[in-house]
């Protein structure tokens, strides 16, 4: 509707206020989620990079992975039903390199399966960030209650747990390191529906995330940050609208009395809203994916397209509830209020 | 030849449980291309006599009669729609859209009312128009700077590009001084009687009565 935009072009510093603040509060929405995102995939790359599937652990273990310890017949009995079942432990500890230099990572070994690294006893294979803390392959690295060094065979990228590194190991080597004949988790991949085995417990990938202690605290804190501004966004453009309608009362009066439709004066608002909406969250996702670029290399920062595109969808329905609400008083409208009130 | 038969119009306001009769049947009937204006002292009940002929408030009882319909029987949609189609307005004040040129006044109204024409015919037409009351040098210029005279005459001709077939006129020169208000009153004869619309007014002012062919006098809720 071109009166919509004829108002923006006349009323040009009201609406640049209004673009403004839905700018900045979509900046800060979009940034806070890529940091959500970036660290969840910091603590959790290991399990997020899995398919769907279900993961099974101890039922004593009272949804604890550290503490659960699989029994080797149970294990045995899942896998002989599920032959893509992969037994696998994560254990977090320390990596000494050749100058002593102690680092942390979480140690992962697994049952044969293409969903881990395979490693051969006596090697390790790590997550590329520790590439870039000068550890090289074929450097020996050594953990201090297991006497027999470890050899750096390659590296993965993005692979972490709980915000450390992953190392991968033999599964034998894993179980002197530990001392620990058994396995603390089974996932079956692409197992749609939950199979009860005795003594363990299932989780979908999902609620097995929310079991890593870290995890649910942080992403609860930082997506609460997140619908908070997007209900903040909404109520802005309500107060916004409100208070431009409350300007305009006579105007719409005057409007309706010459016979414009109450529709098309929603309409009218619902375009302004679209138009600066719009282009607010153009302008903030490219400042986003600029922040992307010169945001420091060690801040765990990940927006995708898809959470860009659904953020962007929900700031548009949230500006139309709020634009929405704050227009229902354009309904009620008197014409000839208007026309007594005196000049709009 | 009639056009608007207004029939026993009554209209009552109530305020709690206090009632008033502000029109207690009133009579009238505007025939096709003049112009009739009601008269009478504050609280006569022309001013609402004249816009609930307009359907800019229900009437309590009775029947105005235009184009085959009974307004007073009428939707609040349908009334709308009357209203921007065959009625055309100009209040005391101009009342013109705050963000929209002169010349987008008119486009606006023609929009309102549904007028299907070429693009360039609707340009001519609104260019006319804007010669016709002298304003076709400041079709780009915004409300804020006309003067109160140049707003009314804008007013008149948004209310009646898309020509309705009856024009509501409620004090239309109150805010203007007595050089203006003829002026605006010669322009308002002289459009009304080249497109032949019908003309309802209320005025205040005698000299205006020179311009309208009828005149009619209301007092305490009745024509008299």
């Amino acid at each position: 509707m071109s009166i919509a935009w004829k108002e923006i072009k006349k009323n040009k510093m009201k609406f640049f206020i209004l673009g403004s603040i839905i700018f900045l509060v979509s900046l800060l929405t979009f940034i806070i989620s890529g940091l959500a995102n970036g660290l969840s995939q910091d603590n959790a790359a290991l399990i997020k990079d899995l398919p769907n599937g279900q993961f099974y652990i101890n039922r004593d273990a009272e949804e604890n992975y550290n503490l659960s310890r699989i029994d080797n017949s149970v294990q045995e009995q899942v896998i002989s039903k599920q032959k893509d079942t992969v037994a696998f432990s994560i254990q977090m500890g320390f990596l000494n390199d050749e100058s002593d230099k102690q680092r942390s990572v979480a140690f992962v070994a697994s049952t044969d399966s293409k969903l881990f690294e395979s490693v051969a006893p006596g090697e390790i294979v790590l997550d590329r960030s520790l590439e870039k803390e000068g550890i090289d392959v074929g450097d020996t690295l050594a953990y201090k209650p297991f006497d027999k060094p470890l050899v750096v065979k390659r590296f993965v990228d993005h692979k972490k747990f709980s915000h450390a590194p992953v190392a991968y190991v033999n599964i034998e080597d894993y179980k002197k390191m530990y001392r620990s004949e058994e396995m603390q988790l089974l996932f079956i991949p692409r197992a749609d529906e939950t199979q009860n085995f005795k003594e363990l417990q299932s989780f979908s990938n999902n609620d097995f995330l929310n079991t890593i202690p870290s995890y649910s605290a942080e992403q609860m804190s930082l997506n609460m940050i997140v619908w908070f501004l997007i209900v903040i966004s909404g109520m802005l453009f309500a107060i916004f609208f409100y208070m431009m309608n409350v300007q305009k009362i006579g105007l719409y009066g005057i409007l309706k009395a010459i016979g414009v439709k109450t529709s098309d004066l929603f309409k009218m608002m619902w375009t302004q809203m679209l138009y600066i909406t719009s282009l607010s969250l153009a302008l903030s996702i490219g400042c986003s994916q600029l922040f992307k670029k010169i945001a420091p290399e060690d801040m765990p920062y990940l927006l995708t397209n898809e959470t860009t595109l659904l953020l962007s969808i929900v700031f548009i329905v949230i500006g139309f509830i709020g634009a929405t609400l704050s227009g229902l008083q354009m309904k009620k409208v008197e014409p000839l209020h208007a026309i007594q009130q005196g000049e709009v | 030849m009639d056009i608007f038969t207004i029939g026993e119009l009554r209209k009552t306001f109530s305020n709690g449980e206090v009632k008033e009769e502000v029109l207690k049947g009133v009579n009238l009937t505007l025939k096709k291309g003049e112009i009739t204006a009601l008269v009478g002292s504050s609280g006569s009940g022309k001013s609402t006599l004249l816009t609930i002929a307009a359907g800019l408030q229900p009437a309590s009882d009775g029947k105005i009669l235009f184009d085959g319909h009974n307004l007073t029987s009428m939707t609040s949609e349908e009334m709308r729609s009357i209203r921007a189609k065959k009625f055309g307005f100009v209040f005391q004040f101009a009342h013109l859209v705050p963000f929209l040129t002169v010349e987008e006044q008119l486009d606006l109204m023609l929009d309102v009312s549904e007028v299907k024409m070429p693009k360039e015919n609707r340009q001519q037409e609104i260019h006319y128009l804007l010669e016709r009351v002298g304003l076709s040098h400041r079709k780009q210029a915004y409300p804020a700077s006309l003067s109160g005279g140049e707003k009314q005459r804008v007013a008149i001709a948004r209310a009646i590009i898309h020509k309705p077939q009856v024009l509501f006129a409620d004090e239309p020169t109150a805010s203007l001084d007595s050089k203006r208000s003829k002026e605006i009153m010669s322009l308002l004869r002289d459009l009304t009687k080249t497109l032949n619309i019908t003309t309802l007014m209320v005025t205040h002012d005698e000299e205006m009565l020179s311009y309208v062919d009828h005149v009619v006098k209301m007092s305490d809720g009745l024509v008299v």
